[in-house]
């Protein structure tokens, strides 16, 4: 059975002016559905970039990019942002929650995509909330949740159209050691128990016993992948 | 789309000055258009009311100051469907020429005002003196007021077309607020004037009154084909006409203040795109994010347009309103003390209110365009790359 991700030879290009930087060079990959995958790497090390082209926020400038079997270089914009709202959950480093709305309305807003009911939406906001263990803080504004908190509804908005992927950028960047394990834990968990393939750009050495396999990125070259995963997974579980 | 609106009125909320401010702004400039927009409506009925549409009035052709012999007065009276004609000719009298009160004077023929400004309601009686009385003279009752003068009062008019200075009694008022004129006899005038060698053998306009409103149109060509060819032409027009000519320079008052709305009104379509470029730059990261969960271009502007738009129409609401209540206020008042006059005139008509509320929406598109366009099209990854 394919991999859930094929990323083939992936290169990616930005210009600065008249420099060309090399962001990505040939980079191939595959992640399997289930599979809790880290990239780590130094800084510039094109770790977000290999995040935002396999979650179809950005486009390769070679290579191709699959995930569950579409190829999204053929997908338009409108195209491409309807596979996200179907296919990827995001967390990001400062949570980056909507600070007017509750952390109920905040996790809604995915589902406002979809064709649900209110009442609907509603609930599924709440249960994305139980799973994160933020049910009785349903009603309370970004701005009086602890950081760690923030993150639980970031994880919580994430999941909470069901997809198959989540990716995370630095998800424990922003957190205190204790809440970074806390949603390291949280992240496990969801892989282990509700089948989500985890992707999580991360320079926290903690987050090594938590995933299944790590890849290394240096100067935007792959260095290794595959060689971890199995030593990885059994401490993770 | 209704499903998107409590995250628009969230996102409005956010800043409450910032909104309440822009909203204030739009709704003073739209509060504005709406009573300007009253005005066309309202200085055609002010015209409604003083003119009536079986009178005309018949002047030289080369303009109101020049005179017309007074001749034709007999002529034209004797036109069929002619039921009278009065003449005024302008005496140029000053009250107090020193403190330049004046007011417009006319000599004119007593007998036949009853039958031509038989709607101006005169008191029998007084019209009655106005014949019998050699130096009667009608007044309007706004020039009354402000002279406090009253009927019985003599009055001296120091003339500064003819060279004579004229008392006279007040023997009636014409019973409207807004009448300024002062009615003297014209006989009294010829008279004088022949005193010192000269007379009043001219006139300088014919106020015709018409038995039918149908006769109006072909009665002014015929009086004008009468005196064709003529030393002195006549132009005939009708009362309506005429004042619409001494409104004319209002009418370009209006544009001018038009223009000025128009300017004011593009003043704020700045200040609130200033407005939503910043609401839309503080939340650059949010719109990412959103981007990022899967909310389309299209949806993202649309969201970010209607924002704008919902200030915007609220704003035009409130402005509307202002003006609504302000004209009713005006009108009521108006009705309570004649001497506010036409101002109770101006009316809010729904279509007016209608038609600025749209305006309203127009400020708040045309203001949110360029700043959502650009929000909507930025780039994903690198709007997030700012801020996470």
């Amino acid at each position: 059975m394919a991999a859930l991700i094929q990323i083939s030879d992936v290169s990616r290009l930005y210009r600065r002016g008249a420099d060309e930087v090399h962001a990505l060079e040939h980079v191939s990959l595959e992640i399997e559905s289930g599979v809790f995958a880290a990239l780590m790497g130094p800084s510039g090390s094109g770790k977000s970039t290999l995040l935002n082209l396999l979650a179809g926020l950005d486009r390769p400038s070679a290579g191709s990019v699959t995930v569950a079997g579409t190829r999204l270089s053929e997908l338009s914009d409108d195209e491409l942002a309807a596979f996200r709202a179907r296919h990827i959950g995001f967390v990001f480093q400062f949570f980056n929650l909507i600070p007017v709305l509750s952390a109920r309305a905040n996790v809604e807003l995915p589902l406002l995509l979809t064709h649900l009911k209110k009442a609907e939406r509603r609930q599924r906001a709440l249960t994305a909330l139980g799973i994160v263990g933020l049910g009785e803080r349903a009603e309370h504004k970004p701005s009086e949740l602890s950081g760690g908190e923030q993150q639980r509804v970031a994880i919580a908005r994430a999941i909470v159209s069901d997809p198959e992927i989540v990716v995370a950028d630095e998800p424990t960047g922003d957190l205190d050691a204790k809440n970074a394990v806390e949603i390291l834990k949280l992240l496990r968990e969801l892989a282990s128990g509700f089948a989500k393939t985890i992707v999580m750009v991360t320079h926290d050495p903690r987050a090594e016993p938590y995933v299944d396999v790590i890849h290394h990125l240096d100067k935007g070259v792959l260095v290794d992948g595959e060689s971890e995963k199995s030593a990885r997974r059994g401490q993770a579980r | 789309m209704t499903k998107y609106l409590p995250f628009v009125w969230k996102n409005l909320t956010r800043n409450k000055l910032r909104s309440l401010l822009t909203c204030a702004a739009v709704a003073l400039a739209i509060a504005l258009v709406c009573l300007l927009m009253t005005m066309p409506a309202g200085l055609r009925a002010i015209v409604d009311t003083f003119a009536n549409n079986t009178r005309i009035s018949v002047h030289n052709e080369a303009g109101l100051v020049y005179p017309l012999p007074y001749a034709y007065i007999q002529k034209i009276r004797a036109l069929p469907g002619v039921t009278g004609a009065v003449s005024w000719t302008w005496f140029g009298g000053v009250f107090e020429i020193e403190k330049g009160v004046t007011f417009p004077n006319f000599a004119v023929e007593p007998e036949h005002i009853p039958v031509v400004f038989d709607d101006y309601e005169i008191d029998p009686k007084q019209l009655e003196d106005f014949r019998r009385y050699r130096d009667g003279a009608i007044v309007g009752r706004a020039t009354l007021e402000r002279n406090h003068w009253k009927i019985g009062d003599l009055v001296t008019l120091r003339g500064t077309v003819f060279p004579i200075d004229l008392s006279f009694r007040i023997v009636g008022e014409i019973p409207n607020q807004r009448a300024p004129h002062f009615w003297m006899n014209r006989e009294y005038v010829d008279q004088a004037l022949r005193a010192i060698g000269s007379s009043l053998d001219f006139l300088g306009i014919v106020w015709v009154r018409v038995d039918d409103p149908q006769r109006v149109e072909p009665l002014m060509r015929e009086i004008d084909a009468m005196f064709a060819n003529s030393e002195a032409e006549t132009a005939s027009e009708t009362e309506q006409a005429y004042f619409k000519n001494f409104f004319s320079f209002l009418q370009g008052l209006v544009v001018v203040i038009l223009i000025v709305t128009g300017l004011v009104t593009l003043c704020i379509v700045f200040i609130a795109a200033n407005t939503a470029s910043m609401a839309v730059r503080e939340r650059v990261g949010e719109i990412a994010v959103l981007r990022a969960l899967g909310f389309g271009k299209r949806l993202v502007f649309g969201m970010l347009l209607a924002e704008g738009m919902l200030l915007s129409a609220i704003g035009g609401a409130g402005g509307a309103l202002l003006a609504l209540v302000l004209t009713d206020l005006i009108r009521s008042q108006a009705a309570l003390a004649p001497q506010m006059g036409p101002l109770g005139n101006f009316i809010v008509t729904p279509t007016i209110f209608v038609q600025t509320l749209f305006l309203a929406l127009f400020i708040g598109m045309l203001s949110g365009l360029v700043p959502s366009f650009g929000a909507a099209r930025r780039s994903v990854s690198e709007a997030l790359r700012e801020v996470v």
